[in-house]
């Protein structure tokens, strides 16, 4: 009697593999074993994430090391700090005081044990580098009053004033935690040496060529990684990194594939290809130079805004590049982004495109600006997506009677020209590592290097402190929509385009891991597994 | 002899002083540096304060007579500096990269002349027959198709074909010749056989010269063999241009490759050449074109040298 049920179960078993469920179960359950091969575009400059800006560096390198905290890697939002050194914190009623509970038994490469001291070293390092060492983020901990790692498993941060980004901040996928030894020793040390606590340990970096690593069989988390190694490729070229995924030399690349790249992967591979999207913390918006006429009048900047047709522009330039998209300060589907119903109430992003334009036409009217008004818009020479958003530009902005020209200057030589403040209208951009408030929108101060249309508003800059300091988060988005009406409608200091859009095609076999917002977020691979 | 050579050798050193001096004023002229690009990434927002002082710590803030003068003392003890992107030694960046380009430029070249001697010879000898038109037709054709397009048109074919791509990293020969060669044969028959086409062109045309001539005329006469007359009186004397432009395609091809070696992911001096351009990587640059420079008047040198031995007149003159 007691053999009929387990009979049961393996014809249901049977009939289960039959119709294929069971092999759907199991590659759920991550296998561990194989090696992770990924495309990177650009190589870093050095190895020290403190001093670095590009995802060249945290794309073959982050799997070496921890942070404090980190993003959850299956947050697709990318906005959800989770511990990785750190094993709990608490936060004090005033919000002043964030106190770690730091993991015990973690290792460094060498065998070291990591502690409190190491983290406290690493923050000292980027919070106040010594003389001659470079921390490109220090600005944004300001509100930091002192760190302190009173024992081993403890680390305090106190601040002068309450920020509610503070535990984002500290998940910043740049503040990987280093030895303190070695940078006591030598604060150069890590530009040039890899040393850290990571799921897998450096072998090998071939300039130009290659980057490679093996799993670190005593990572703190066990069981993990799944990966017995990894190898990332250096490949500039896009052709040559879609051949690489085609013809299956690549299996991955984290950063972005273009719409037509990922329809010709998709083709060529067919179910061999899996391929995750999600808006982009990148953005190109429009800078108009405040001190030049007639770009000194808000009903100018407005008409320009109001001339766009941000939905009929997605449908279409979401087909040949990287954009998609319509939003506001914060990326689409994140905790503070406005919705789309309200974001319709803005100006330029109302449906009615025929009422927005005769708004537009009525503004420069009423601005002095003559039917056929010309000036010229300085685009960066970057094919994706600087040239098809320049030309959709120019054609929204014919269609209230201005007459454009549109000048291309070289990659290199734009933020220059940017900073001398030598153009009438141009192209910006930004791209963060995080969608947050505080990190998003600093650059729209006054004060701001950053500040390229030399816009002043005190009103505007009172609004980004005040909800920085919000600790509600209710309190904080109503804050945050005054901020976005005053500068993307009633003063129109800069005119957002579309959100970019990012498309991370990849090889069926790759799991474990999940695209967010940035591209900087969610490199440490200790998720990811191959199931062939 | 020895006049001669010593002669041609110190002509080397004014060329490439003025090499030296265009290429340092030249890339300071084009607007941006490095530091700009290295700290204005993708948050596009660093303060003035820390740019100033990357400029400092790299002495890009001093006049440029100084900096010259500091680079050109450097090359003088062969001292090319650091990389002002990687912060690296010149010479361990290039050095990986030159051997890569090194094999692809030998390997094309041996491609190059394997195809281009014999056919150029056989053209030739057929003047105006079906042989002479199919010879043409082929050299013509790799002139007129670029080495990166045929690239493109060789991977897209093994992939659609074969289902099967070029490694995408190099292996040095000594660890796997087997995979060296999977991933360097392709560029080097791109680039191979339109280099073969200036070749052969210039095989024919001096051959055809040469067959012309009286001596070969009287070789005939007293009856000697064809064999003999063209391995011994033909084309030694036709190899003359032939050599030029076989050596001089030799050495641009150790940095000439640029997009070539980005169709392929080759690791080369090409390459390194745009990505230094690119990062305002001024250093690098700059010791890229003093190696290829230098490159190309060794090779003319040796090739002064060669004609001087293979045609006495010339060393007398």
């Amino acid at each position: 009697m007691r053999r009929r049920p387990v009979l049961a179960l393996l014809t249901l078993l049977l009939a289960l593999a039959i119709v294929g469920v069971v092999p759907v179960v199991a590659q759920d359950k991550p296998r561990s074993g194989g090696e992770l091969i990924f495309v990177v575009p650009s190589e870093p400059p050095s190895y020290d994430a403190h001093q670095e800006e590009t995802f060249g560096l945290i794309h073959p390198t982050a799997p070496h090391y921890n942070t404090l905290l980190r993003v959850d890697p299956n947050d697709r939002t990318g906005t959800k700090p989770v511990g990785d050194l750190a094993e709990s914190w608490t936060i004090s009623k005033d919000a002043l005081t964030y106190t770690f509970k730091i993991r015990k038994g973690v290792k460094f490469h060498d065998g070291s044990e990591m502690t409190s001291k190491d983290i406290k070293a690493s923050y000292d390092k980027i919070l106040k580098p010594p003389p001659g060492v470079k921390s490109l983020r220090k600005e944004a901990y300001e509100a930091i009053a002192s760190i302190d790692a009173p024992d081993p498993t403890t680390f305090v941060v106190k601040l002068k004033y309450p920020e509610s980004s503070m535990l984002l901040n500290l998940a910043s996928p740049w503040n990987w935690i280093y030895k303190a030894d070695l940078l006591a020793k030598d604060p150069h040390y890590y530009e040039t040496h890899i040393m850290g606590t990571g799921p897998f340990k450096f072998v090998e970096h071939v300039k130009g060529s290659h980057w490679v690593g093996k799993k670190n069989p005593d990572y703190w988390d066990k069981g993990k990684p799944y990966l017995d190694g990894y190898r990332a490729i250096f490949i500039s070229n896009s052709a040559a990194q879609v051949a690489a995924i085609r013809g299956e030399r690549a299996m991955i690349q984290f950063r972005s594939f273009s719409p037509p790249e990922r329809d010709q992967l998709v083709q060529a591979l067919g179910n061999k290809i899996t391929v995750q999207e999600s808006p982009w913390d990148c953005l190109n918006f429009v800078s108009m130079h405040h001190e030049k006429k007639p770009f000194d009048d808000k009903r100018v900047r407005r008409a320009l805004s109001l001339a766009l047709d941000r939905y009929e522009g997605s449908k279409a330039l979401s087909k040949i590049t990287l954009v998609k998209d319509v939003g506001g300060i914060q990326v689409p589907g994140t905790p503070f982004a406005t919705p789309p119903a309200e974001l319709e109430k803005l100006a330029g992003y109302g449906r009615d495109i025929a009422k927005n334009r005769a708004e537009a036409k009525r503004l420069l009217k009423e601005a002095g600006v003559p039917d056929g008004f010309a000036f010229t818009f300085k685009n960066r020479g970057i094919p994706h997506p600087y040239e098809p958003l320049g030309i959709w530009l120019i054609d929204q902005w014919r269609q209230i009677g201005l007459n454009v020209k549109q000048e291309f200057i070289e990659a290199s030589a734009y933020h220059p020209m940017l900073k001398r403040g030598d153009f009438e209208v141009a192209m910006d951009f930004q791209c963060g590592f995080i969608v947050e408030p505080d990190l998003d929108l600093p650059r729209f101060l006054s004060t701001s290097d950053a500040n390229y249309g030399r816009h002043k508003d005190k009103a505007l800059d009172d609004m980004m402190h005040q909800q920085g300091r919000a600790t509600d988060p209710e309190q904080r988005k109503k804050i945050l929509r005054q901020f976005e009406k005053r500068l993307l409608d009633e003063e129109a200091h800069v005119i957002y385009t579309l959100q970019w859009h990012r498309i991370v095609p990849h090889l069926a076999k790759v799991h474990g891991w999940t695209i967010t917002p940035s591209h900087y977020l969610n490199n440490q691979l200790d998720t990811v597994w191959l199931s062939e | 002899m020895t006049k001669y050579l010593v002669k041609r050798f110190l002509l080397m050193l004014p060329t490439l002083l003025g090499v030296a001096l265009v290429t340092f004023v030249l890339i300071r002229v084009i607007p941006g540096d490095v530091v700009e690009l290295r700290y204005s990434g993708d948050r596009g927002a660093v303060s003035q304060d820390l740019l100033d002082k990357e400029r400092a710590r790299i002495g890009l803030d001093k006049p440029m007579w100084q900096q010259f003068a500091t680079w050109l003392w450097g090359v003088v003890r062969l001292d090319f500096g650091t990389s002002m992107w990687t912060g690296a030694p010149i010479w361990e960046e290039i050095k990986l990269r030159f051997a890569l380009s090194l094999q692809v430029a030998i390997m094309a070249t041996i491609v190059a002349v394997i195809l281009a001697i014999p056919l150029g010879v056989l053209a030739a000898l057929k003047q105006d027959t079906w042989v002479d038109y199919s010879v043409r037709i082929f050299s013509i054709a790799g002139l007129a198709m670029p080495s990166f397009w045929l690239g493109i048109v060789l991977i897209l074919l093994m992939l659609v074909v074969f289902k099967w791509l070029p490694p995408m990293v190099y292996t040095p020969f000594w660890v796997s010749p087997w995979q060296n060669l999977a991933q360097l044969i392709w560029p080097a028959l791109a680039v191979g056989y339109r280099y073969s086409a200036v070749a052969t062109r210039m095989t024919r045309s001096a051959m055809l010269e040469v067959l012309r001539e009286d001596y070969i005329r009287t070789a005939r006469a007293k009856g000697l063999m064809q064999k003999l007359i063209l391995s011994r009186h033909a084309l030694k004397n036709a190899m003359l241009p032939v050599m030029t432009v076989v050596a001089i395609e030799f050495a641009f091809l150790i940095g000439g490759l640029v997009v070539t070696e980005q169709v392929f992911n080759l690791n080369g001096i090409g390459l390194l050449f745009v990505q230094a351009v690119a990062h305002r990587d001024y250093t690098l640059l700059q010791a890229l074109v003093m190696l290829v420079a230098g490159l190309f008047i060794v090779v003319n040198f040796l090739m002064d040298a060669a004609y001087a031995w293979i045609d006495p007149r010339i060393r007398y003159r």
